[in-house]
């Protein structure tokens, strides 16, 4: 490299200090632009449709039609959670759509950020569930807010040659005092408190009362000290699940589809008092700088071919009745989903969504019960 | 950073004194401000500022998603009162303060020995030392997660090795991860000033001492010891320093038990989403450092004065 | 170095301390370039085959790319502003006599003493309260004040270090400011310019806790890397960009510390 002769030209005297400088100034240049250039191709472009969306969501995949019709995918930006999102958002990061789920829905509609989705643009719109559609908070006299998308269940992963169970599946499991210290969660209160809730017995429409606080917060305590991790990072708990560091844990389906597929014996349990649902969608930003292509981009997130990858890969259900089609019931029953997606939504607790002041009140009081108070 | 000394330098001889520019040809006060002037704009805006801010937000409140400006002291108060705070605050000392004097202690023999030791190439040896530095630190967190881990390098040696039958299980998720793994990141820190320290040390005193019939051990708490202690005080700083606030390291590998102060505003600025109060805990753990410190610098001005 | 050989008795046990010393400090780093030749999706012992495949992987994904062009323009601009900042401010401390400038060098010197997590929360806040919109912009100010004290740390002893008559001559013999300043000291303080400029980038390329506060669209690639410790499909190929990255910020550093020098060698035992 240019710079190592040039360090022995200067050591024997050969190159004086102000050639030497120059040299290092065009290597500086050099370095500079070189990530610039040849990515030019691959670089964010304003002119495409910007989706803020949790990692894993970033590939082509997603996005046939629009890919096909643009040449490249659209922008990404990632997230962690929700909270974050909203927050980021808040603070005056404007993107075209963002991807929360429909607990947050309340509260991402009272941000004032977004705008009701037009669905008379979406050439998909008309196979897309009703069950989906219509959730709680959704539809109102302004217009479609949620364009449904992923949906999916919360429910315990557990070693079927570890965990020894007693009777049936439920979810004391994640409270067996046997396995203390071999048990693991999710660690955000968007999920982990809502199964609190149906461990404790309280009925999803009393969430937000004080009552209902008191009593999550105690099972949530009781647990505390069973638990080794909680972790918003599911490729730790399935790992911790693979190694038997874990003996059950409380995991999105999509965990347990992808144990299976490595072979390694867990089961997504159906607990007697029913899992935990979840629907995720694409809300539109009101300041989106490129509607039209956003449109677009919705379609076709919303088409069967993404909606086929979404369950074939990724265990998720997608919102298009029609992606279902490729699969036997077999499959569907085997990634915990079902052609009918009311079947598992109406089977399991389907979230509601609350407002910013119960949402900040409850993270606060999971926070600290996960910090030991 | 210690040992910055400022000289002050015989003013230069006025220049062509034409025009507009004589006044600063000729002070050389002006020019001296002049050239800082970019800097400490800079450091106005993206510190000061910023900084000022941040504790006029500790006086406010939370409104739904906006704030209440009105000035009261209530996150100080809930700061105070709520024993989650100040038993957050305690264990970040807690974690980093044995992480200091772990790395202190661990890094001072391999100071000395490069110091002392080393007699050719002491630039790679340095080298060698701060390179791993240059890595990405989330991934030198992650390598730790991999070695501590339940089927880690650790546990998977001393089962095939048959000391053990079952993994250890208190190596990851525990606060001793996170200590070893902060440890580890800021070794660096640790070696660089106290070497600087231990190498300025002016080898005719050893020579004198030796001469005089001191033993090696003598020489070496008489002498060595005292004379590296700045540059151990300096270590102690940047490490303990910004280890109190880490949130990441805590995050990765210290399981349910080790969430630091760091976590917990970080946490106000996220799910909790009481800006105000992050800010007040911004405020109270700054306040705590400097103390610490003071007291820390002032022991050990204690302590020199004494050993002269 | 004199030659007294009772301080050169070589110590063994100190020996053998300071291999173990390295191995320990080294051992963590080769992990990442271990795994990112693991043909396994996850990164445990014990390992699966040898492929290359996450590096294959790692050229198509252009989203890992977009952030290491990120982290190197932020990186660039903040350590080219860093360190003619900090030059600047070198110089004026060091030749010029400020009231005050004491406390000025402290005052510069702060983001060192204070955790980076403040930093980050409090120019979010600032931010967001002049409704400014996050971006690599944002990112770039933040690392600004980070890198900053840094500078002027590596830069003030060069400035102090070298003999101020050279300054002197320069202007008796009739030249004017900026040109004694390019001719006579800025050569002679080249290896802290350098050792700055380089130590900047780096801190900058890793720095993480500013990113993640202040980061809009663009991510850097440390903010990158944080979003993908969630997904493991994805994760090997990270470590793959990792390990490139480690080997070319070895060499590097290599040449920068090479060059720079960092004032810590007495002239005699230097080379040239």
């Amino acid at each position: 490299m240019d710079v190592v002769d040039n360090l022995n030209a200067v050591r024997n005297g050969e190159l004086s200090r102000r050639a030497f400088t120059r040299s290092l100034l065009a290597a500086g240049v050099g370095l500079m632009t070189a990530p610039l250039l040849p990515r030019r191709a691959m670089a964010s472009n304003p002119d495409e449709a910007t989706i803020f969306t949790w990692g894993g969501y970033d590939i082509a995949d997603f996005y046939p039609s629009y890919i096909e019709k643009n040449g490249v995918p659209p922008n990404f930006s990632i997230f962690g959670g929700t909270e974050e999102a909203l927050t980021k958002m808040r603070g005056g990061f404007v993107v075209d759509a963002a991807h929360p789920c429909n607990a947050g829905l309340k509260r991402w509609k009272q941000s004032g950020l977004f705008q009701p989705i037009d669905t008379s643009r979406l050439s998909n719109w008309g196979d897309v569930m009703p069950e989906l559609v219509n959730m709680a908070e959704n539809v109102d006299d302004q217009g479609t807010w949620m364009a449904p998308f992923d949906w999916g269940g919360t429910s315990i992963t557990y070693r079927t040659d570890l965990f020894e169970l007693e009777g049936e599946e439920s979810w004391d499991m994640l409270w067996d005092q046997r396995y203390a210290g071999r048990l693991g969660s999710l660690g955000s209160g968007g999920d982990a408190w809502w199964c609190g809730a149906i461990k404790a017995g309280v009925p999803f429409k009393d969430i937000a009362t004080d009552d209902a606080f008191e009593r999550i917060s105690a099972v949530m305590r009781e647990q505390r000290p069973l638990i080794r991790l909680y972790s918003d990072d599911t490729t730790t708990l399935e790992q911790a699940l693979a190694s038997g560091e874990m003996v059950a844990a409380m995991t999105w389906n999509s965990s347990a589809v992808a144990l299976q597929y490595d072979e390694v014996p867990v089961k997504f349990a159906k607990p007697k008092e029913g899992q935990l649902t979840w629907v995720c969608g694409i809300m539109l930003h009101k300041d989106a700088p490129n509607v039209d292509k956003a449109y677009e981009m919705i379609d076709a997130m919303l088409s069967p071919a993404a909606g086929q990858f979404m369950i074939g890969e990724y265990g998720y259900g997608h919102s298009n009745a029609r992606a279902f089609d490729e699969f036997d019931d077999e499959t569907l029953v085997g990634l915990g989903l079902s052609k009918n997606p009311a079947d598992i939504l109406g089977a399991g607790h389907f979230m509601i969504p609350q407002d910013q002041n119960w949402e900040s009140r409850m993270n606060e009081t999971f926070e600290m019960i996960k910090a030991g108070f | 950073m210690a040992d910055v000394q400022m000289s002050s330098a015989p003013s230069a001889r006025s220049q062509r004194p034409s025009g507009l520019r004589s006044m600063l040809y000729k002070s050389e006060t002006a020019r001296g401000y002049l050239l800082l002037s970019p800097a400490l704009l800079v450091m106005v805006v993206g510190m000061l500022i910023p900084f000022t801010i941040l504790i006029a937000m500790s006086f406010w409140t939370r409104d739904g998603f906006d704030f209440d400006t009105t000035m009261s002291m209530t996150n100080y108060q809930t700061a105070m009162d709520v024993p989650i705070y100040n038993a957050f605050l305690a264990r970040s000392f807690w974690i980093s303060g044995i992480t200091t004097v772990a790395t202190v202690l661990l890094c001072y023999p391999m100071a000395y020995y490069v110091a002392f030791h080393v007699h050719r190439n002491k630039m790679l040896w340095i080298i060698l030392m701060t390179l791993p530095f240059w890595t990405s630190y989330l991934l030198r967190v992650f390598s730790w997660k991999v070695i501590l881990g339940y089927e880690g390098v650790i546990n998977s040696g001393l089962l095939g090795l048959g000391l053990i039958d079952a993994p250890l299980e208190f190596l990851l998720y525990s606060q001793t991860a996170v200590i070893i793994t902060l440890a580890h990141a800021w070794a660096a820190f640790a070696i660089l000033p106290m070497y600087v320290s231990l190498e300025k040390i002016d080898r005719s005193l050893l020579e004198a001492a030796a001469d005089l019939g001191d033993g090696p051990a003598r020489r070496f708490f008489r002498i060595t010891l005292p004379l590296s202690i700045p540059g151990v005080i300096s270590a102690t700083f940047l490490i303990f320093i910004p280890t109190t606030g880490d949130y990441i390291t805590p995050a990765l590998v210290g399981g349910p038990n080790s969430p630091m102060i760091g976590n917990l505003i970080q946490l106000q600025f996220g799910a909790v989403n009481n800006w105000p109060m992050g800010a007040a805990l911004s405020v109270i753990l700054t306040l705590w450092i400097a103390a610490v410190g003071l007291v820390f610098l002032f022991v050990t001005r204690k302590s020199q004065e004494s050993v002269v | 170095m004199s030659e007294l050989s009772y301080i050169k008795r070589p110590n063994r046990g100190l020996k053998i301390y300071a291999a173990a010393f390295l191995t320990v400090l080294y051992v963590p780093i080769l992990f990442i370039p271990l795994f990112s030749f693991n043909d396994s999706l996850y990164v445990k012992f014990p390992l699966s085959g040898f492929t290359f495949q996450w590096y294959i992987e790692l050229w198509e994904r252009s989203a890992v790319w977009d952030s290491l062009g990120n982290s190197m323009r932020v990186g660039v601009a903040v350590s080219i502003i860093s360190t003619i900042l900090g030059t600047l401010a070198a110089r004026a401390i060091t030749r010029s006599r400020l009231p005050g400038q004491n406390a000025i060098v402290a005052f510069v010197m702060l983001p060192l003493v204070i955790p980076g997590i403040i930093f980050g929360v409090s120019l979010l806040i600032l931010l967001s309260r002049l409704g400014v919109s996050l971006s690599l912009y944002t990112v770039t100010l933040g690392h600004l004040v980070v890198c900053l004290p840094f500078a002027v740390a590596t830069l003030l002893p060069r400035f102090e270090g070298f003999d101020k008559s050279m300054e002197e001559a320069s202007a008796d013999l009739g030249e004017n400011g900026w040109f004694t300043f390019w001719r006579v000291t800025f050569p002679l303080v080249l290896p802290g310019v350098i050792a700055s400029l380089l130590l900047t980038f780096t801190i900058s390329f890793d720095e993480f806790i500013m990113a993640f506060f202040l980061t809009g669209t663009d991510a850097t690639l440390p903010m990158f890397i944080w979003t993908q410790l969630r997904f493991p499909q994805n994760f090997p190929s990270v470590l793959a960009l990792a390990s490139i990255i480690l080997l070319v910020s070895f060499l590097l550093v290599f040449v920068a510390l090479w060059v720079g020098r960092l004032g810590l060698i007495e002239p005699e035992e230097s080379q040239s």
